[in-house]
């Protein structure tokens, strides 16, 4: 999967973050240690389907963690970023911080 | 890299949203209400056995109705430890009510030194600073501004106490300030309740998914 996309000269825009659901997933992702699915979905408003998707998508470039368990007969789903993750999500700050402070006033 | 000030917000809004339940104002209400009723019945042995029955209970309260409201999540470094200064804060709480009877107890003996007499005198205002300072530094390290009306009102009552020369007594201070936190406490608990309905995840491959 390609993660970067080139927008211009010198710019490259991480696009599974940039998305603003995912950009609020990982951002809440990026204070706490972990969540589950119920508090995710309770924070960033996404229903089940929606929150899923994003996480997929999340997962399959390596920046986030999921956990399925099973805590008293009942699904439990964990999710962690990883230190891709997190390095990534670190970067796109410094990306956008960077794009918008060279921006002419 | 350092977090902005959006995430820093972020971060402090997501973990007060983990207070929202009223479960510890609850707890520390019960505490007070607890020691108030050991005194005015003389079972003093009831504040010390409410943090040992409680602390799990309320966990128990936490696993089978917080969580499927507003789901859990799990801190990082500094809110971690904080968690466990509260806990360790109730505990002591508890254990620095009991060291105060004992202590006046011994205060009423001759060979005490005369601090201790000043001290035994105005026993009321000592144990509201501990307690009173107790909740702010709870508050503080929690960020929970709320804790600090509770020890200003815990301080204020046992100030009352002391200065009172009717037949206001300790007792019926703590059992007053208890009931009403205790009562904030169950506020937030129903409101909490009627905000966040219970999510059950949906299991792989159902329709719900």
């Amino acid at each position: 999967m390609s993660r970067k996309h080139e927008d211009g000269p010198g710019l490259q825009i991480d696009r599974v973050i940039h998305e603003p659901a995912r950009l609020l997933i990982t951002a809440h992702l990026y204070v706490v240690e972990s969540a589950d699915y119920i508090f995710l979905m309770q924070n960033v408003h996404l229903t089940w389907g929606n929150l899923s998707s994003h996480l997929s998508k999340l997962e399959a470039a390596g920046y986030v963690e999921i956990t399925k368990e099973f805590v008293e007969r009942k699904p439990h789903t964990m999710v962690k970023l990883t230190p891709e993750g997190r390095a990534a999500f670190d970067a796109y700050r410094r990306q956008m911080k960077a794009l918008f402070d060279d921006l002419p006033g | 890299m350092r977090r902005s000030p959006a995430l820093q917000d972020l971060e402090r809004r997501v973990w007060l949203r983990t207070f929202e339940h009223g479960l510890w104002d609850v707890a520390i209400g019960l505490l007070l209400l607890s020691f108030g009723i050991g005194i005015l019945t003389q079972f003093y042995w009831l504040a010390a056995i409410v943090v040992p029955v409680g602390l799990p209970a309320m966990r128990d309260v936490a696993r089978r109705i917080i969580v499927p409201r507003i789901g859990q999540a799990t801190f990082r470094g500094r809110r971690k430890r904080s968690m466990v200064r509260i806990q360790l804060l109730l505990a002591g709480l508890a254990f620095a009510g009991v060291v105060m009877f004992l202590f006046t107890s011994f205060a009423t003996r001759d060979v005490a030194p005369t601090w201790m007499a000043w001290v035994r005198h105005h026993f009321v205002i000592v144990i509201g600073l501990i307690w009173g300072g107790a909740l702010a530094v709870a508050g503080w390290a929690v960020q929970l501004p709320r804790l600090y009306a509770y020890g200003a009102l815990l301080l204020g009552a046992l100030v009352g106490v002391d200065l009172s020369s009717t037949g206001y007594h300790l007792g019926h201070a703590l059992i007053g300030v208890g009931a009403v936190i205790a009562m904030i406490g169950l506020g937030l608990f129903i409101r909490f309740i009627r905000r966040y309905p219970v999510h059950l995840e949906p299991i792989e491959g159902s329709p719900d998914e």
